[in-house]
């Protein structure tokens, strides 16, 4: 809201430097966003909230001032002009929506001459931003931005007849605005009609049949209370927002519209109109102002801070708000029309704690009666999943939540994307059921800007529908391209490869104990053929890793390989991981056994483990594929397997004849099972 | 006796003399011979001529010569070490040369500041709450006292659910304040931290979605002075002991009274009329908090006859950016690693 320092001095007296209104708005709430200078006037920029519609106009400022100053405000006086006709022989008013229209005023100003405002009056609308159009409209929307009450004036001529009706509008009736918008209105749509056709959209913008133009000689003037509900449900679906009905619909002063009509008629005078006699005031059932009761004692309670009694009773005196201290510890308070904010006891605290000063309020500290949960375990483990993954060289990113139809296209799953009615763009219309798209588009972006590696992971939600809930799961993300690491002269460059991505899966869950994780050769929509593993934790999937299928790849404009995975990691952290064990470190020696196979190049490593890893061999600590190769000296079809075996006893050291006869048993069961040779050369320590 | 004590000295100089010219180890070995020699050594004999001292003299003597062959001991070893070191061969490299890295990943910004925010609010004897980003229009607005059609609801432009009118993207995290309470009695005191949604479109300082930490405190004889002392406390700590902080009043629906906290700008100190960063004013918005609103309580069931709270909402993008003084709040959402990789030194 803009307010003009020079017509907030016809409200209040204001002898202070800027800087010193601005401190005193802001310490009441009132937040000076930008302050300038025009035309000799000082223009300050004030926010407003939603529940105080009576600030938006200078009066409404210069009330809070006058509180915050102990200063009255000044006495205003809207003299007229009256002709001897009577305003009801010239109008009939029925209201017959009265629940969405409780008070309408009337008056009739005869013989105006439309024509340009003074300067003064279009100067101050400059200062708040409203340009000049004729005087009769600027006169509207000076008493507005003077009062925040809304006035509208009709072309009396253009009206069918005496009759002005409030009513709902009919199915389908038209109506056209004042800037030649049509409209279809509907039956939940509060009119202004004359005898023939609705002339102004209730509270919200004038009809363009019955506007002020410079033929103009007689004007009708409306001021009216319309109710909030009424004005912001069909400027809502009109998409229709004025100056008009963002007040109404916020609420407006009941009691105001009689005094906004003589204000608006007294201007109209000085342009050579006469004003008929006797307001038009329907108001079959006045309000009474709202009773609240304010204890004392709960002023301390809720602030924290003893505010003496006078003290509480001049700041609502000083707001206009009656004040009735008959019964000892509390008030009843009288709560002024314009103040609709003001409903409840604590809605009159904050009235006490404004004009107290919140700097006035102490800062202590609660006491803490009793401890608060301790983190969850799943906290931890995501944190420690976190430094597991730096410690592997991939960054952490945050995608936006969403994902465009194009995103779902690539990387459709069996997930029901959950789409938004109201999507800020296309590229974000779905909520993503998978962090993928995003981290693809992260890699395409880097190395588009010269990164010659990108590795990165992000930890967060995707979204679905299972039935009919929306559905939102932890899912973990990774990504891997290009160098390992920035160049260095010592040592030859390192690509990532798919086993850099396994080895940190592996190394993740094994550090997080969700123990044993097995991977299962299949195909996986996104990855290319062969080169994708399903990931299960006992038995249940929980994600995959691949090669980014070169289709998918291309979509994002990515040609060079790129290494996926994702984990669905919200119901791992449902699950409890093993739980961690504390071993003494034995203190016998090892024995250690390095041998060498040839193996059919066909057959999965995997199987080679879990046989190994199911038999019983007795004091075997571990064992390692050491090294794999093929070439001139390895026969066609097969593969060289060098294992290394480490043996160990806890409570003594093994005997090598012991650990022969071991190895002999590793080494037939290896030959029978999957044909194992013995490689030449492969030692056998005997 | 003084004869043998002035021995002692010539000896101990002597060998500091001879122990200056020795370059190799055969000549080390002749000067350990020469003063340690189990039979012609120096310090032997000084050892034999005790034997002509008095009873009382003997210790005296004996210590100093102890000492004399300790001193002897060590410089030997200290040049034999010497010796080896100066003898070992190491291929010559240009040590110069950069040292190698361990490609270490890099923390996101947000997610960092976020535990630090956290972790402040742990040792104040906070909890960490979540909940839900696709709310039900009642967590989200009304029980949050927000009546339907009321034009504060405008202030949060909201994103929703296409096929449910009932569903929508959460405006901001107090869903979890509502949800919190209707788990648990109080006292509760805690924080929620996550992501928000607004439909807005993208420019440097509005996204379409962002993250927010709220925090909320309800017991018996909770007071404005609470939240007052709790947010100095918190925003102390998070800043630096010096800032300076304001408290203005403002309207939220769901708390009564309710304030905008302000800090003093911590770049020009308020001190620069044209500062980019505060316009000007010396103060910089950073927090909205307020009294629990009593019909946010009656919604969950809570007495707010005797139960009083204070709940209070910081951004945590628009937090890092002032901290970080980071320009353009897309930045976070790039993911350029030339961005987050400056984070590892945070």
């Amino acid at each position: 809201m803009r307010i003009s320092l020079d017509w907030l001095k016809d409200f209040i007296e204001l002898d202070m430097s800027p800087d010193k209104l601005i401190q005193v708005l802001n310490s009441i709430g009132l937040v000076v966003d930008e302050v300038s200078e025009a035309e000799g006037d000082l223009i300050l920029e004030i926010e407003t909230y939603a529940n105080r519609p009576d600030t938006l106009g200078h009066l409404g400022i210069a009330r809070e001032l006058s509180a915050a100053l102990g200063q009255p405000l000044k006495e205003q006086q809207w003299p007229v002009t009256e002709t001897s006709e009577k305003t009801e022989d010239i109008i009939d008013v029925q209201v017959f929506v009265e629940e969405l229209c409780p008070r309408y005023c009337g008056l009739v100003v005869r013989g105006v001459k439309v024509g340009p405002s003074p300067e003064w009056m279009q100067r101050r609308l400059r200062a708040v931003g409203i340009k000049s159009i004729n005087n009769v409209v600027d006169v509207t929307n000076y008493v507005l931005y003077a009062t925040a009450q809304p006035i509208h004036a009709f072309d009396l001529a253009k009206l069918a007849g005496p009759k002005i009706i409030i009513r709902q509008a009919k199915k389908d009736e038209s109506f056209r605005t004042l800037d030649g918008t049509e409209l279809k209105l509907s039956p939940e749509m509060m009119v202004i009609a004359d005898e023939q056709k609705p002339v102004a959209l209730a509270g919200i913008v004038g009809g363009e049949n019955s506007a002020v133009t410079e033929d103009t000689r007689d004007v009708f003037i409306e001021c009216a209370y319309f109710e909030p509900i009424s004005v912001r449900q069909t400027a809502k679906r009109l998409g229709l927002q004025t100056d008009a009905s963002y007040r109404f619909e916020r609420g407006t002063d009941i009691s105001f519209p009689p005094q906004g009509a003589w204000m608006v008629a007294s201007l109209l005078c000085q342009f050579g109109g006469k004003v008929t006699r006797g307001l038009l005031d329907i108001y079959p059932h006045p309000r009474k102002k709202r009773t609240l009761i304010l204890r004392h004692h709960r002023v301390h309670e809720l602030l924290g801070v003893e505010i003496p009694a006078e003290k509480i009773e001049s700041t609502f005196r000083a707001l206009q708000f009656g004040v009735d201290a008959t019964q000892p510890g509390s008030w009843k308070i009288l709560v002024p029309y314009h103040r609709v904010d003001i409903e409840r006891e604590a809605d009159l605290i904050e009235e006490v704690a404004r004009f107290y000063g919140y700097d006035q309020i102490p800062a202590t500290f609660p006491p803490l009666k009793q401890l608060e949960p301790p983190p969850s375990p799943a906290k931890k483990t995501i944190q420690r999943m976190r430094s597991i993954l730096f410690h592997y060289g991939f960054n952490e990113v945050l995608n936006f939540s969403f994902m465009s139809e194009e995103d779902e296209a690539c990387f459709a799953s069996s997930r029901r994307a959950v789409r938004l009615r109201n999507p800020v763009s296309s590229r974000s219309a779905l909520m993503r059921t998978t962090l993928l798209p995003g981290l693809i588009n992260n890699v395409a972006y880097n190395l588009n800007r010269g990164a010659e590696g990108v590795h990165l992971f992000e930890w967060g939600k995707i979204y679905f529908w299972k039935n009919d809930d929306a559905r939102e799961h932890l899912s973990l993300g990774l990504v891997s391209t290009g160098l390992m690491a920035a160049k260095h002269w010592s040592s030859p460059q390192e690509k990532s490869d798919f086993f850099r991505l396994k080895g940190a899966v592996e190394a993740l869950f094994s550090l997080l104990r969700y123990e044993p994780i097995n991977f299962l050769e299949e195909e996986h929509p996104w990855c290319e053929k062969g080169v994708s593993l399903i990931v299960s934790y006992k038995g249940e999937p929980i994600g995959f890793l691949g090669l980014l299928r070169q289709e998918i790849g291309r979509k994002y404009a990515l040609k060079q390989d790129v290494w996926i995975a994702e984990f669905d990691m919200g119901y791992l952290l449902a699950k409890q991981p093993r739980a961690f064990r504390f071993q003494s470190v034995v203190k016998y020696p090892a024995v250690i056994r390095d041998v060498s196979f040839l193996v059919d190049s066909n057959l999965p490593y995997q199987q080679v483990q879990g046989f190994l890893e199911k038999r019983e061999i007795p004091w075997l600590e571990k064992f390692e594929l050491y090294d794999r190769f093929t070439g001139a000296s390895i026969p066609r079809g097969k593969v060289s397997l060098s294992f290394r075996f480490v043996f160990r006893h806890p409570e003594r050291t093994l005997e090598a004849e012991e650990v022969d006869g071991f190895m002999e048993r590793i080494i037939r069961a290896l030959k029978t099972e999957f044909g194992f040779q013995l490689r030449e050369g492969g030692k056998i320590d005997k | 006796m003084e004869e043998l004590q002035e021995k002692i000295k010539q000896y101990q100089l002597k060998f500091d003399e001879a122990a200056k010219n020795v370059k190799s180890p055969n000549e080390l070995q002749e000067l350990r011979v020469q003063f340690l020699g189990r039979k012609r050594g120096y310090l032997t004999k000084l050892i034999d001529s005790l034997r002509d001292l008095s009873p009382e003299e003997r210790p005296l003597i004996g210590k100093e010569i102890n000492e004399l062959k300790k001193y002897i001991t060590s410089r030997l070893e200290e040049i034999n070490q010497n010796l080896a070191a100066e003898t070992r061969k190491t291929p010559r490299i240009d040590i110069t040369l950069p040292g190698k890295t361990i490609p270490l990943g890099a923390p996101h910004p947000i997610v960092k500041f976020q535990e630090e925010i956290e972790n402040i609010f742990y040792q104040m004897g906070f909890s960490v709450e979540d909940g839900p980003e696709i709310e039900t229009d009642y967590y989200n607005f009304e029980a949050l006292n927000f009546p339907p059609h009321h034009p504060a609801r405008d202030d949060w432009d909201t994103i929703y659910i296409e096929g449910r009118d009932d569903l929508l993207l959460r405006t901001h995290t107090s869903p979890v304040q509502i949800r919190a309470m209707e788990k648990r009695k109080p006292p509760i005191r805690i924080i929620i931290p996550g992501r928000v949604f607004r439909k807005e479109t993208p420019d440097p300082t509005h996204l379409p979605m962002f993250f927010q930490v709220e925090g909320l405190v309800v017991d018996v004889g909770i007071t404005f002075a609470h939240l007052k002392g709790t947010l100095e406390s918190f925003l102390r700590r998070l800043f630096s002991e010096r800032i300076k902080i304001r408290f203005r009043p403002s309207f939220f629906p769901f708390t009564e009274p309710s304030a905008e906290v302000d800090i003093s700008c911590t770049v020009c100190l308020g001190e620069d009329k044209e500062c980019r960063v505060c316009r000007g004013s010396g103060w910089i918005e950073i927090l909205g908090a307020g009294m629990v609103d009593p019909q946010v309580l009656k919604n969950v069931n809570i007495d707010p006859e005797k139960y009083s709270g204070f709940a209070f909402g910081m951004g945590i993008d628009r937090t890092a950016m002032f901290v970080y003084q980071i320009s353009d709040m897309r930045s976070f959402y790039e993911n350029d690693l030339r961005f987050l990789r400056q984070f590892l030194k945070q």
